[in-house]
């Protein structure tokens, strides 16, 4: 079933673009048609990680009305790119301060732009998946982008505050927008859930006590870290555990 | 004789189809009162507000939030649309856009005996 995911985190730094790229890749790579777009105006990273360096149309100016979304999307250069497409946002400071400074009735338009991609990407450009990478936070391009979704998922450490933050966020936003909502909690160091038994008590637990809907819980490869964000991991190791675990995940977003 | 009774019958059901209808034009009126009264005068914002963003759409009410985000979604809408999006029921539907064009966040257009709901955007068609 054709679906827009947003990927969402009420701390930086837990994994959003790690898990955004790597989901688009192995669903690319199962041959669905993807959009992996990066809503994050305030720190956009896919043009790096993707190293598309320049581009005719950023999703900022289709957000500001000058532009189709056709313009915007670029083919990804990648192992999977009949299938992978990449909507970027422009990484220039005077983007970032631009963006920044929005108001109310900017915003009210963008969601209005948003709403419309599904029946752009999903019916006339027949995508099966557009996923959306977003800033961290109560963000109004994030909030704007989890109205626009049919499935949010939110990835979160284990640190007390990040999962305390991710249960307002559940209870005072995604619950409110009537969301489907799946939680990752990532980083887990690998120790603590070495066997596939250990993982699932652990998510089961972390379910008990947050009282979320935990889907998963991910562990901290070294590995991971390694390659800086230079590439896709599930794409440049497909054989590691990690990549293993990466699809699992992507299966069970796939049947919320 | 037979033939009398029809046309009576018929006539009969005419009137029938019309009292009804009278009938779900004032219990849609009576809808639009009734929401209103539930919203007392001061918790309505003093200056008509500019814009339906996302901050917004999360202040609001509950029931009044699902419909205005479906009116988001939708473009421009009639209740009967809403209605069907939302699964609640038309005069419902009907009564929460009314409220919502009261408290300036909608816009209303007549076209015929159809009323169309649209979220007003600048230098953007309908």
């Amino acid at each position: 079933m054709k679906k827009i995911i947003a990927v969402h985190s009420y701390k930086g730094g837990t994994g959003k673009t790690l898990m955004s790229t790597n989901l688009a890749a192995i669903y690319a790579m199962n041959k669905y048609k993807v959009a992996l777009f990066d809503m994050d105006f305030r720190a956009p990273s896919l043009h790096a990680i993707f190293k598309v360096n320049s581009t005719k149309y950023w999703l900022n100016d289709y957000l500001n009305g000058i532009c189709n979304i056709k313009n915007v999307i670029v083919n990804c250069p990648s192992k999977v790119n009949d299938y992978l497409y990449l909507g970027l946002a422009n990484p220039s400071t005077e983007a970032i301060r631009e963006m920044s400074a929005k108001d109310r009735k900017w915003e009210m338009k963008a969601l209005g732009r948003l709403l419309s991609l599904r029946n752009t990407l999903l019916n006339d450009l027949d995508f099966d998946y557009l996923i959306m990478d977003t800033s961290p936070g109560l963000q109004y391009s994030s909030i704007n982008a989890i109205v626009s979704a049919d499935t949010v998922i939110v990835i979160t450490t284990m640190d007390i505050s990040d999962i305390q933050g991710t249960q307002r966020m559940v209870r005072e936003l995604y619950d409110l927008f009537e969301k489907k909502t799946g939680i990752i909690v990532n980083k887990v160091p690998i120790e603590m859930i070495s066997t596939l038994e250990e993982r699932e008590k652990l998510r089961k637990k972390y379910e008990e006590i947050s009282n979320l809907p935990v889907i998963d819980v991910a562990p901290c490869f070294c590995d991971v870290l390694r390659l800086g964000g230079n590439t896709i991991f599930s794409l440049e190791k497909p054989e590691h555990p990690f990549t293993k675990i990466l699809k699992e995940i992507a299966t069970k977003i796939q049947k919320l | 004789m037979k033939s009398r009774e029809k046309t009576l019958r018929r006539s009969e059901m005419q009137l029938l189809e019309k009292i009804k209808e009278s009938l779900d034009k004032l219990n849609e009126k009576m809808e639009i009162i009734i929401e209103l009264q539930k919203q007392e005068p001061r918790n309505l914002p003093e200056q008509l507000p500019d814009a339906l963003d996302v901050m917004t759409l999360l202040s609001l009410p509950d029931h009044l939030r699902k419909t205005a985000i479906t009116i988001c979604k939708l473009g421009r809408a009639t209740a009967d649309e809403v209605a069907e999006q939302t699964k609640r029921a038309r005069a419902v539907e009907s009564a929460y856009l009314n409220q919502l064009v009261l408290m300036g966040y909608l816009k209303k257009e007549r076209v015929g005996r159809k009323a169309y709901f649209y979220v007003e955007r600048e230098g953007e068609k309908q």
